[in-house]
């Protein structure tokens, strides 16, 4: 049995459930909707790190198989000048054989005794120095192949090197030459 | 797919289905009026009671692949609304407490309204503390039955009736205060 009070309320129900949501309510439904309906972008990470691994192995296992597979001598020139361009190749070419020709000459002179001792230990270390710089450029450069500093230093090196080689060789030509004339002069007396 | 529920705007929760915005918006619009109302009475406060309205909608239309139409779409929504209200309330940390004491019915009071001021009675209603206001609401304003405000609220049958009697107790004590009702 209803009293006064459930009837008051039940019988004004529609009355009391007049109330009308604050001006602007389709608006920010309106806006909300259109948030909602959108799309959100759900990126599945795992397809894409399944993708990068294979990649990753891929690469690494081909690096492995031409480090196995490439001769011994293309591995070295993979480090030098000339694996940077073909210009460089050839300029890395000319220093190589003008050192290897030098060294030749050394290794002649030194053989026809106009090397002593000393002399001999001094060009060792000259050569060690030289062999060791070498190898720190070859690391630069791999490190950063594009670096023109590394480039330049690289063809500053086989420069002194081919100069002092040079000149090396030009001063034992001059003694060389002294020792020739010497003799001349005495078998002339 | 196949209703058996035919809704007078079976059209629009077709397209609804297909996300159809528009559709959408016509829906908010044939229904935001008793859905806000129904979660203005819940909540308490206009203008949470619009963004739980509001969040409702949204979260009708997502999952509208689940309205098979054995009830109405009001009802449906109805639904829906209610549950986003007391999960709003909820988060307030409001505890619809089991109260199973027995208040005994009243003995129907010749109470007389002698001046009904609509706007007195709304906010009396909306001061009720949250858990009376709530099951006060469900009960005369929207219609269930104790057993079924148990069930939403997720208390026993007694505990539903004991509210509401404490609430009606509040109500008519504030309501006597503003003079709304008269003793003779």
């Amino acid at each position: 049995m209803k009293d006064e009070l459930e009837r008051l309320i039940t019988n004004n129900r529609h009355a009391i459930q007049d109330d009308e949501p604050l001006e602007g309510h389709f608006e920010r439904f309106e806006a909300r909707l259109q948030k909602a309906s959108k799309p959100t972008r759900t990126i599945n990470f795992r397809p894409i790190l399944k993708i990068a691994a294979i990649v990753v192995f891929v690469l690494l296992a081909g690096n492995q198989a031409r480090m196995w597979f490439l001769p011994e001598k293309e591995k070295e020139e993979a480090l030098t000048l000339g694996s940077i361009s073909e210009e460089y190749r050839e300029v890395e070419f000319y220093y190589t054989n003008a050192i290897a020709m030098g060294m030749n000459q050394w290794e002649k002179l030194s053989n026809e005794g106009l090397v002593s001792e000393p002399e001999q230990q001094m060009m060792q270390k000259e050569q060690n120095d030289f062999d060791l710089m070498y190898q720190k450029l070859q690391e630069e450069l791999k490190a950063n192949p594009n670096d023109e500093r590394v480039i330049n230093a690289m063809l500053e090196y086989y420069q002194a090197r081919m100069n002092i080689i040079t000149l090396i060789i030009n001063k034992l030509q001059e003694v060389k030459q002294q020792k020739n004339n010497k003799s001349n002069e005495n078998l002339e007396i | 797919m196949e209703t058996q529920y035919q809704n007078i705007h079976q059209d629009l929760v077709e397209r609804c289905r297909k996300g159809d915005t528009k559709a959408q918006f016509e829906l908010y619009k044939i229904y935001y009026k008793p859905m806000y109302n129904i979660c203005l009475r819940m909540v308490g406060s206009q203008v949470e009671a619009e963004d739980v309205m509001q969040e409702a909608f949204l979260n009708a239309f997502t999952k509208i692949d689940t309205y098979q139409g054995v009830v109405s779409f009001g009802a449906w929504l109805k639904k829906i609304v209610i549950n986003r209200s007391l999960d709003h309330l909820k988060k307030r940390k409001v505890k619809f407490e089991e109260l199973n004491e027995k208040i005994p019915d009243e003995e129907p009071v010749s109470i007389e309204i002698s001046e009904i001021q609509m706007e007195k009675l709304k906010n009396a209603i909306q001061q009720l503390p949250d858990g009376y206001r709530v099951v006060l609401s469900l009960y005369l304003l929207e219609g269930y039955d104790h057993e079924e405000i148990a069930q939403i609220l997720g208390i026993t049958n007694v505990s539903s009736r004991s509210q509401y009697m404490r609430a009606k107790l509040k109500l008519r004590e504030m309501l006597h205060r503003e003079e709304l009702f008269e003793y003779h």
